[in-house]
């Protein structure tokens, strides 16, 4: 609890467990890492390359628009998550080829269709016991994009 | 390899809600029926391997312990949904490599109703917040890319359900003795689209036993042996710039499968594929060789794999109808198909079957055999 007597600080912003989030200012981004060998890239990010092997890849910012690979509607809530049925559980293609599991956000669930171009967000989902926000990201139909 | 191996007895404790029956109750009662069927006794056993997923420490010694003290080399296998089917792999290694005569394999599981977590532990992290570790939604979304790509349809998935009821309904041991017509599926609640309730796997209490012999070991038992000819078991291949489209790769395991046993996928007579949700038949359908790719949905529809279909799939039920407790239902596939070579199926007996093929997937890795008599 803050008193009138301290100084107000924002809150620390943290990723989910689970997700790998860049949250600096301005370079807000999903988190995958690059082959420096091969060039291939991951989400989540890992150590050892699963093309060539090489050990010890780049973090790299991934692109923040993909497109929708494939999807479901989800017609009832697991306990505990944050997200209320119906909902649009999703995988979204990125440019750099791969494949990130997640959730569709400011969609109607009937308009959903593969290959749709979707955008990341990325967004507070709670607060955690030290108060800091904690982060996670969804992806929304790309304002302007081919439907 | 040194001997062939023999399915020498198979045996199932009825699957269902059983929530009063302990596991070593459940595993005595269908290992019991697996030595009686093979005609050997526990103290010729001489190695046991119990596969289950979330029963506990030492579950192997709680049920083959109901069955004797022998002193034998007990080892717990955990492979998800395909825990059984990969013991019996196990299993089938030993023997054929001349370490055993006689080892019994026992599948086992109680489960709670509802939902099964996902993969990724207790630690509460992105997929939960999200919803994103919902079983049948990964079923869910390889069948909304099938239909994108191949323009199958939500009928198609239904049919693998209906199909899978109406031979559970010839099966004493299902849980699900019950038909339920398509409309009725279609009209359940639905989960996941396009999946709806009575297309996704039941939880179920349940358990399987397996006893494998070598053949010089089994010929003293039975002049008409079933053999396990091959297996063959595999993990996900990662390929640059592709979506994971399965537990593993199940058309390669099965191509691979097909030329250690001298077969092509016309010479099979019966199937036991994963369907924990329905879409399983209809895309193994395509993998396992039984039809093009893409053409799996109207495979299915046109009833291919009905018991007098060219192929016939989860005569017992499958998974949806006959239940799916995952350390057993390996062990009730091959149950299922030594029957049926034995021509001991009764009503769901398919006509002079020979050659058997068996899909267990569990997240983690998939299994392939070939059943031969």
């Amino acid at each position: 609890m803050s008193t009138g007597s301290s100084v107000e600080k924002p809150p620390r912003r943290v990723a989910i467990k689970g997700a790998s989030l860049r949250l600096g200012e301005g370079e807000e981004a999903l988190e995958g890492s690059r082959c420096p060998d091969c060039g291939d890239t991951f989400y989540p990010p890992r150590t050892v390359c699963l093309s060539c092997y090489h050990e010890g890849l780049d973090r790299v910012a991934l692109s923040r628009s993909g497109t929708l690979h494939t999807f479901t509607i989800a017609r009832l809530a697991l306990p505990g998550a944050f997200v209320k049925a119906p909902y649009v559980i999703a995988q979204v293609q990125l440019p750099e080829g791969v494949i990130v599991p997640t959730v569709l956000d400011d969609v109607d669930t009937e308009s959903v269709r593969i290959g749709m171009e979707l955008e990341l967000v990325i967004e507070k989902a709670m607060s955690d016991a030290e108060g800091n926000d904690v982060m996670a990201f969804k992806f929304r139909p790309l304002k302007g994009g081919a439907g | 390899m040194s001997s062939r191996v023999v399915v020498l007895g198979v045996g199932l404790h009825p699957f269902g809600r059983h929530p009063d029956k302990s596991i070593g109750e459940m595993a005595r009662v269908a290992g019991l029926a697996a030595l009686k069927d093979a005609g050997v006794e526990y103290k010729d056993v001489q190695a046991g391997f119990c596969a289950h997923v979330n029963q506990g420490v030492a579950a192997g010694l709680r049920t083959f312990g109901q069955l004797g003290m022998t002193g034998i080399p007990i080892t717990n296998i955990e492979l998800a949904c395909a825990s059984s089917s990969r013991a019996a792999m196990l299993a089938a290694d030993a023997i054929a490599n001349g370490l055993y005569d006689v080892a019994m394999v026992i599948g086992v599981e109680k489960m709670e109703r509802g939902l099964l977590e996902g993969v990724g532990g207790k630690e509460f992290g992105y997929n939960d917040a999200m919803g994103i570790n919902l079983m049948p939604a990964i079923y869910a979304m390889w069948a909304q890319r099938h239909m994108h790509l191949y323009g199958t349809k939500p009928e198609h998935f239904a049919k693998v359900s209906e199909k899978a009821h109406r031979n559970g309904a010839l099966n004493p041991n299902a849980q699900y003795q019950k038909v339920i017509s398509l409309e009725d599926v279609l009209a359940s609640r639905m989960i996941a689209d396009p999946l709806t309730l009575y297309e996704c796997s039941p939880t179920t209490d349940g358990a399987s036993a397996v006893i494998l012999a070598s053949e010089a070991a089994a010929r003293k038992h039975t002049n008409a042996p079933v053999f396990l000819d091959t297996w063959v078991g595999g993990t996900p291949e990662y390929h640059r710039g592709e979506a994971a489209q399965a537990e593993g790769p199940n058309a390669v395991l099965a191509q691979r499968a097909y030329e250690a046993a001298g077969l092509a996928p016309e010479d099979v007579d019966v199937c036991q594929v994963h369907d924990a949700f329905s879409p399983g038949e209809v895309f193994l359908a395509e993998e396992l060789g039984f039809c093009p790719e893409g053409e799996g949905g109207p495979f299915v529809w046109e009833g291919n794999t009905e018991i007098d279909g060219r192929i016939p799939i989860n005569t017992d039920g499958g998974l949806l109808s006959r239940g799916h407790p995952i350390g057993a239902t390996g062990g009730a596939m091959i149950a299922e198909l030594t029957t049926q070579l034995r021509g001991q199926a009764g009503q769901r007996q398919v006509s002079d079957a020979k050659t058997a093929l068996l899909h267990n997937a569990g997240i983690g890795g998939v299994n392939v055999m070939v059943l031969k008599r």
